[in-house]
């Protein structure tokens, strides 16, 4: 499975965030994740891990990038992000969210306007093939929310929630998920299960998934590869984040 | 591109809406509140113009110009009116007094005066008030005529023609077919209305002349011949006194004297010599037969010849123009003068019967057989074409027709003169109308037609002063709507730019979440603007729905002033698309401003706010 290409590249990354005075800078020296494979982002906050999973979600521009790539199919050359960036194709970039990612957000980043199913159902319309029902309904009794489909998200627990945020991001059979720290709002046991959930998932749908969250103990091992952050400060003002592989043992 | 997201906004934006049904409710009553009383304003409006108009308009009454004095209007003058723009009937009429007409009553065989009134296809009188025009040997009838006749459309009635001639009563009867009877509305008075051709063979009959075409018998009017002055030749000079008695109570006003060549140039006769020649004049009017009666009164006991002329009398003949003399002499003044008598009687002023006045002599170079016909044009107020009867030989160098010849032709100069070859006679052509009758196409075309008849000196009367009001209470009630409705406008436009605006705030997180989901900019631009439409379309629904029910209640309210069928509140069916089109579009409009504030909504800022 490793030696599968790799779902997103990213190569020599810098993105730099000012706010008044002080400036932050991340760099991203390498960061990949191949199918099949869950990648854990961990790090203090303010490190700039929301800042990369923006930045993979193609919803913020690199400052800076060699290279950021998205394979979209087996035999199909990857997308390059970073000229669709540098064009200003937001319709393009809106294009690839919408055919190849899924998205698990804090607190699950349900539209409260749609009953669950719709939400569900949402990303896979709008590339205008539609989930079969079996398929939700399988992937809901494997989630454990069977009962909820027809429920407004307002009506469901915070854990039933991040649940169908997951089932989301997944039903439309997306390359790549990314998923914000899917777990802070619910207590550590159920967060386990859904840690658990989204790894088995990702294998058995070969979908890549990026997992950035605080708790390192939930994902040190479950994940396949993990990331971390090195915070420089270069001055009173200026502070540098690093971002590498963790290898082996705790950051 | 894939248009599945741009599909998906309206489902979002309804799905949206309908999740905060309650905010939703608000605003579409709010909208609805601006839009109902709009419409009912405009209904209000438009419902009462219509029905104080369709009052005037739906009644010809209003529509009509009516002369208020009798005069002659020439047959040109009615063609001309009627090129006029506005006006969409109109017909001549007789005098009044001729204007009438006994029906002979089925029960009592008594008889009852009725009001004849000519018509014409296309009388808006009879047209709008449940009647048809009717044709040659019909009549439609007012309801309270065919009350008084007992007849009903169908029937036949009676009528009596009735005059008197020579002190002794005459009468004709016709038969004519009641093809309608008209509405109430149409007038209370019994009257008839008959096409234009049978009023004026009434009218005709009544003043003693014949309707051939109808059997009635009588007069056929002669036209009276007129002259430009006279010739008197004497073979002595007149006493000065004797002279000028013959411009006192003559017609005549001026006598002077002349040379024989002058004789020659107005007669084409040469006067004996030593004879006294004199020219009697009338200037300014034309000279009648009984102006040379009266000097010939004055003339008894002298020998003499008096002979009226007609100057630059003209005649076509095919190509050739003809400059005929007029002459009659009889054959004490034809010895006189050393000439032939004419073979047609002296100057007696009547108009010779039975073709006798087409005679005429030709000069001998024109070699025409004796009773040959050459037929010739006369100009006039309209070309009169006829024929002269070859009646022998002239030694003139210009042909010879009866003195009453040349008059009649110089009357229809003047007067139009037609030619009836059955009776080889003369008489006088129809010379104009006494009134009209004349309806505008429109209340609106009453008062420019109003003005231009005043303007030409011809009084009339019009209903302008109602149409005028209405058309002025109808400026200030759209004023006044206007201005009520740019109020509202602005109103309803200021809630939806508010509240639309507020609903994206408000909603900032969810379509950050969307644009997470792949929706572009220019798609999430349409999420507002679908909700503007969709609250327009249900604020239109709601607001027509109050509008039915406030119409509804308004017209109930005035039933009792209103007629069957009338309202107060109506929207006429063309402002209904127009008002949901404009509605529609402020709304668009109005959703603009928070559609650009969709489109700037960072999804990497707000998905993490909460």
């Amino acid at each position: 499975m490793s030696g599968m290409p790799p779902m997103v590249r990213l190569e020599g990354l810098v993105k730099t965030r000012s706010q008044s005075e002080s400036v932050f800078e991340l760099r991203v020296p390498s960061f990949e994740v191949g199918p099949g494979r869950m990648v854990a982002v961990i790090g203090e906050s303010g490190c700039g891990k929301s800042t990369l999973l923006d930045i993979l979600a193609l919803v913020m521009e690199p400052t800076m990038v060699t290279r950021f790539e998205v394979v979209t199919g087996p035999s199909i050359p990857p997308v390059d992000a970073a000229a669709l960036w540098a064009n200003g194709d937001e319709a393009a970039l809106a294009a690839l969210r919408r055919d190849n990612f899924g998205y698990v957000l804090q607190t699950g980043g349900l539209l409260p306007f749609l009953d669950v199913r719709q939400n569900i159902l949402l990303p896979g319309s709008l590339n205008g093939g539609r989930v079969p029902s079996e398929r939700i309904e399988a992937l809901a009794v494997g989630m454990g929310v069977a009962g909820c489909l027809d429920r407004m998200p307002a009506s469901l627990s915070i854990g039933q929630r991040q649940r169908v945020a997951i089932l989301r991001a997944l039903a439309h059979g997306p390359r790549l998920v990314l998923a914000d720290e899917p777990t802070a709002a619910v207590d550590k046991g159920r967060a386990r299960s859904i840690m658990d959930d989204m790894h088995r998932l990702a294998r058995d749908e070969s979908v890549a998934v990026v997992v950035v969250t605080h708790d390192v103990d939930l994902v040190m091992d479950r994940a396949d590869l993990t990331y971390t952050f090195d915070l420089e400060h270069e001055s009173d003002s200026v502070t540098r984040s690093v971002c590498r592989p963790v290898t082996g043992g705790m950051p | 591109m894939s248009a599945g997201p741009l599909r998906r906004i309206p489902f979002l934006a309804a799905a949206h809406l309908r999740h905060e049904w309650v905010l939703t409710l608000c605003l579409v009553i709010a909208l609805a509140a601006v839009i109902s009383p709009l419409l009912v304003l405009l209904g209000l409006k438009h419902g009462t113009i219509q029905t104080l108009r369709e009052r005037l308009v739906e009644d010809p009454v209003f529509r009509e110009i009516r002369p208020t004095q009798t005069r002659e209007f020439a047959p040109a003058w009615f063609e001309d009116l009627a090129a006029w723009p506005g006006v969409g009937f109109l017909t001549p009429t007789i005098l009044p007094l001729s204007s009438v007409l006994s029906v002979v009553l089925p029960d009592t065989s008594g008889t009852t005066l009725f009001d004849l009134i000519p018509t014409a296809p296309g009388d808006p009188l009879l047209l709008e008030n449940g009647g048809t025009v009717p044709g040659e040997g019909e009549v439609a009838l007012t309801a309270e005529a065919a009350r008084l006749a007992g007849v009903v459309v169908g029937d036949e009635i009676a009528a009596r023609v009735t005059r008197s001639r020579g002190g002794r009563g005459e009468a004709v009867e016709a038969r004519l077919r009641v093809a309608a009877v008209l509405d109430q509305r149409a007038g209370s008075l019994p009257r008839v209305y008959a096409p234009l051709s049978f009023v004026l063979d009434v009218e005709a009959y009544k003043e003693g002349y014949a309707a051939p075409a109808r059997g009635w018998a009588g007069e056929t009017p002669q036209p009276y011949p007129s002259y430009d002055g006279a010739v008197l030749l004497l073979p002595a000079p007149l006493q000065p006194i004797v002279r000028s008695g013959l411009a006192i109570n003559t017609g005549f006003g001026r006598v002077t004297e002349i040379t024989a060549e002058r004789v020659r140039e107005l007669l084409g006769i040469v006067p004996p010599d030593g004879f006294a020649c004199y020219e009697l004049l009338a200037p300014g009017q034309p000279v009648t037969a009984s102006s040379i009666r009266a000097v010939e009164q004055k003339l008894r006991g002298h020998s003499r010849v008096l002979l009226p002329y007609v100057r630059d009398a003209l005649l076509r003949a095919g190509d050739r123009e003809l400059r005929p003399v007029g002459l009659s002499l009889d054959e004490t003044q034809a010895a006189l003068l050393g000439l032939e008598p004419t073979p047609w009687p002296g100057f007696s002023g009547r108009l010779p019967e039975g073709g006798a006045i087409l005679n005429s002599l030709w000069p001998n170079a024109d070699a025409l057989g004796q009773g040959e016909a050459v037929a010739v044009r006369a100009p006039g107020l309209a070309e009169v074409d006829f024929f002269l009867r070859v009646a022998g030989e002239t030694i003139l160098d210009r042909p010879v027709v009866p003195a009453e010849l040349l008059g009649v032709l110089r009357t229809a100069s003047q007067r139009a003169v037609a030619f009836d070859p059955d009776s080889e006679s003369f008489r006088m052509a129809r010379g104009g109308f006494r009134g009209f009758r004349l309806y505008a196409a429109s209340i609106d075309d009453v008062p420019e037609l109003y003005r231009r008849l005043k303007e030409q000196g011809v009084e009339v009367v019009a209903e302008v002063e109602a149409i005028e009001r209405i058309r002025v209470l109808d400026q200030g009630l759209s004023r006044l709507f206007w201005l009520i409705a740019t109020l509202g406008l602005f109103g309803g436009t200021g809630v939806l730019v508010a509240s639309l605006y507020a609903a994206v705030e408000r909603r900032r997180r969810d379509l950050g979440v969307l644009r997470l989901l792949g929706f572009a900019r220019r798609h999430v631009f349409f999420f507002p603007m679908a909700q503007g439409l969709i609250i327009a379309t249900l604020g239109l629904a709601a607001g027509f729905v109050g509008y039915a029910v406030l119409a509804g209640a308004i017209d109930r309210a005035f039933a009792m002033d209103l007629a069957p069928g009338e309202a107060f509140c109506i929207l006429p069916g063309g402002y209904v698309p127009f008002f949901c089109l404009s509605t529609l579009a402020l709304a668009s409009l109005a959703s603009l401003a928070a559609a650009w504030r969709a489109t700037c909504i960072d999804p990497a800022e707000v998905i993490r706010e909460q």
